[in-house]
């Protein structure tokens, strides 16, 4: 049984820290009134208040050393990323997960987080969760019902969305473990210890600012390393601002997915609201969904 | 089959540019063994036999499109070296961006394959494609009649599956079109790259000296040459393309990629275990995108490189003449190689 992290309570800590790019404490400040209101606590981490002036959120060592004490403290219920970009890749290997296996807690983000819900599930089994991070809360967003199901994920109410269809769906029936996020990030970890199996899995995917060509090669890496063959299910989230080569590619994403994924028998469905943009509904990964892609809707639910 | 013999002789050596000393010092004649192929990581692969004049080389288009007029100059160098040329049916077929569908692509390549005349299969350019026939193709012929098959960027795919899955040696260089429209009016370091694409085929043994880099890590190495593009050897991860690089030398190249991508692509290299039992390691040209809007990031290409070899002991040399860039010369992948870094040069030579 994959463990699954306490939910929180009222009063409860949650620890907001950047292992990857840089950001102002300014543009969490809405996600943190957010959370208090929603009647957490918040611990700043010291990578949102950095002083760093390059890409990165500080150092390796400040974003290593931030997660790892929001991990090993027993306080901080669990962890929400404020941003992605790039940078988790350069400290994965060298986060302890011991005191985090012994209390899991969850880790919650999209994007380059992929790498950590991936890496945690694959070695620890531990559910995390896939979900808009402090840049989806900035203005009003924090009212959609994206950011909204994040309040309802992080109470433990069971999920459970309802979407219309698309023309690319293919309709069936299934159950299994949800996993996945980035497609980039999912492809730069196979073959290291961060990979997941997909076998019996319903699998989501989603990426952002990819030529289509990129998006058509990782999809044959997928199908080529036995990622696609044996799934329960496939979710396709958003493919949004793809770039295109001079001479055009020909293809949208959504074709380009199809194309490779057609010959299987498994549910597909294109358009779920997980991507870049605002429509990013939060996603529990290693937990087990019920995914029906019917003929006028799409159910997926815990 | 034959053993390989060599002639010495000593070519002077030519000066081209600040970046490279080219130097061919070994001429060798003869054939290299061919016999069935192997999936065997640590048998040495194959090497198919070198090209005689009157040799037949196929060109064919397994990625990007090229039309017919883009690879004149090409034929007309190859036919000058006294090699025969068939032109496949790919050439001047369009499918968006690929050079004809997938199965046009697939049965070109294949014909080059199976045909018993053709010594060697140029692609004629790169771009985007061949992984997606690389596992339609059929490859008993080519394990019987091992050829060579030339080319760079994209044909990584196949470098790559001929490393792990058929053990049989390929040429890592420039390819159609590379060639100058005018021979006659051709920079030096033009001729002298696609010079070494002769020179690689007719079985000359093949070195390679570049100036130091102040950041390279001296010391010796010998291996198997293995390598390409670094995003292409990523995307080839997991799969039975994917590369075995225990105990081998690898080089690296690419292009229009951003630096926290090369970053995280030489963090796969390493997370995949594909670093730490090198021979040695050789950077070839990196053109680095630039992201206008993004912070600055922080590390150069050689503090990239260095903090992920650190803690292993092998030579480690920048800027050699591989790549997407005009200095890019012909390397036998699956061949052993010598590679020499220090303090005054960098030596990459053929040992076999």
């Amino acid at each position: 049984m994959i463990k699954t992290p306490p939910y929180l309570k009222k009063g409860d800590t949650i620890g907001l820290v950047c292992p990857a790019g840089f950001m102002p404490l300014e543009k969490a400040q809405t996600c943190i009134n957010t959370l208090q209101d929603w009647g957490y606590n918040v611990r700043v981490g010291n990578t949102l208040v950095s002083k760093s002036e390059n890409y990165f959120s500080g150092s390796d060592e400040e974003r290593l050393e931030d997660l790892q004490r929001m991990l090993d403290d027993n306080e901080v219920k669990a962890i929400m990323c404020a941003r992605g970009g790039y940078g988790i890749s350069r400290i994965i290997d060298r986060i302890n997960f011991s005191k985090f296996k012994r209390h899991p807690k969850w880790v919650i983000g999209y994007s380059d987080v992929t790498i950590l819900h991936s890496h945690i599930y694959s070695n620890f089994y531990i559910s995390s969760l896939h979900s808009p991070m402090a840049a989806a809360f900035h203005g009003e967003v924090y009212k959609n019902e994206y950011v909204q199901a994040l309040k309802s994920a992080l109470a433990g109410d069971k999920i459970r969305y309802e979407r219309p269809i698309s023309e690319f769906n293919k309709k069936g029936k299934v159950k299994g473990e949800l996993v996945g996020g980035n497609l980039s990030l999912l492809a730069h970890c196979i073959g290291t210890i961060s990979d997941i199996k997909t076998k019996g899995k319903i699998l989501f995917l989603e990426d952002v600012g990819e030529y289509l060509y990129n998006i058509d090669r990782m999809l044959h890496q997928f199908k080529r390393s036995g990622k696609l063959n044996n799934l329960a299910g496939l979710v396709i989230g958003g493919f949004t601002d793809n770039k295109d080569t001079e001479r055009p590619y020909g293809k949208t994403a959504y074709e380009i997915i199809y194309e490779v994924i057609k010959e299987y028998d498994y549910p597909v469905c294109f358009g779920f609201p997980v991507s870049h943009e605002r429509e990013n509904y939060p996603l529990k990964i290693g937990v087990k969904y019920k995914l029906k892609v019917g003929k006028s809707k799409v159910v997926l639910e815990e | 089959m034959n053993r390989k013999h060599f002639i010495f002789s000593f070519l002077p050596l030519t000066y081209f540019s600040k970046e490279l000393i080219y130097q061919v010092p070994f001429q060798s004649l003869g054939v290299g063994r061919g016999a069935e192929g192997t999936k065997d990581p640590d048998a040495l692969p194959i090497i198919p036999p070198y090209l005689k004049p009157g040799d037949l080389i196929g060109i064919t288009a397994p990625a990007g499109y090229i039309t017919y007029e883009e690879i004149q100059p090409a034929i007309n160098v190859i036919e000058s070296w006294g090699y025969q040329i068939k032109i496949g049916e790919t050439v001047g077929k369009r499918n968006f961006t690929f050079g004809g569908t997938d199965e046009e692509r697939t049965g070109d390549f294949q014909k080059m394959i199976d045909d018993p005349k053709s010594k060697a299969i140029l692609c004629a350019r790169g771009g985007y494609g061949g992984v997606r026939i690389i596992d339609k193709l059929k490859w008993d012929k080519f394990r019987r009649q091992p050829k060579w098959i030339i080319g760079f960027s994209d044909i990584t795919v196949f470098h790559s599956h001929l490393n792990r899955s058929l053990g049989i040696a390929s040429i890592h260089s420039k390819m159609c079109n590379s060639f100058p429209d005018d021979w006659t009016i051709a920079e030096a370091i033009q001729i002298e790259t696609i010079e070494s694409i002769r020179k690689t085929l007719s079985g000359q043994r093949m070195k390679y000296t570049t100036i130091p880099n102040m950041k390279n890590k001296t010391g010796r190495g010998e291996g198997v040459l293995i390598g390409g593009n670094l995003k292409m050897l990523e995307t080839l991860s997991g799969t039975v393309s994917d590369i075995n690089t225990a105990g081998k030398i690898l080089f690296v190249e690419d292009t229009g990629e951003y630096m926290y991508n090369i970053d995280r692509m030489f963090w796969h290299l390493k997370r995949t275990g594909k670093l730490s039992q090198l021979k040695g390691l050789i950077i070839g040209g990196f053109k680095i995108k630039v992201d206008e809007d993004a912070d600055d990031f922080g590390k150069t290409l050689q503090g990239v490189v260095l903090e992920k070899v650190k803690n292993y002991h092998y030579p480690v040399c920048f800027d050699f003449p591989v790549g997407h860039q005009k200095n890019n010369y012909a390397f036998k992948c699956g061949v052993t190689h010598m590679l020499i870094v220090s303090q005054n040069e960098c030596t990459l030579t053929e040992t076999r």
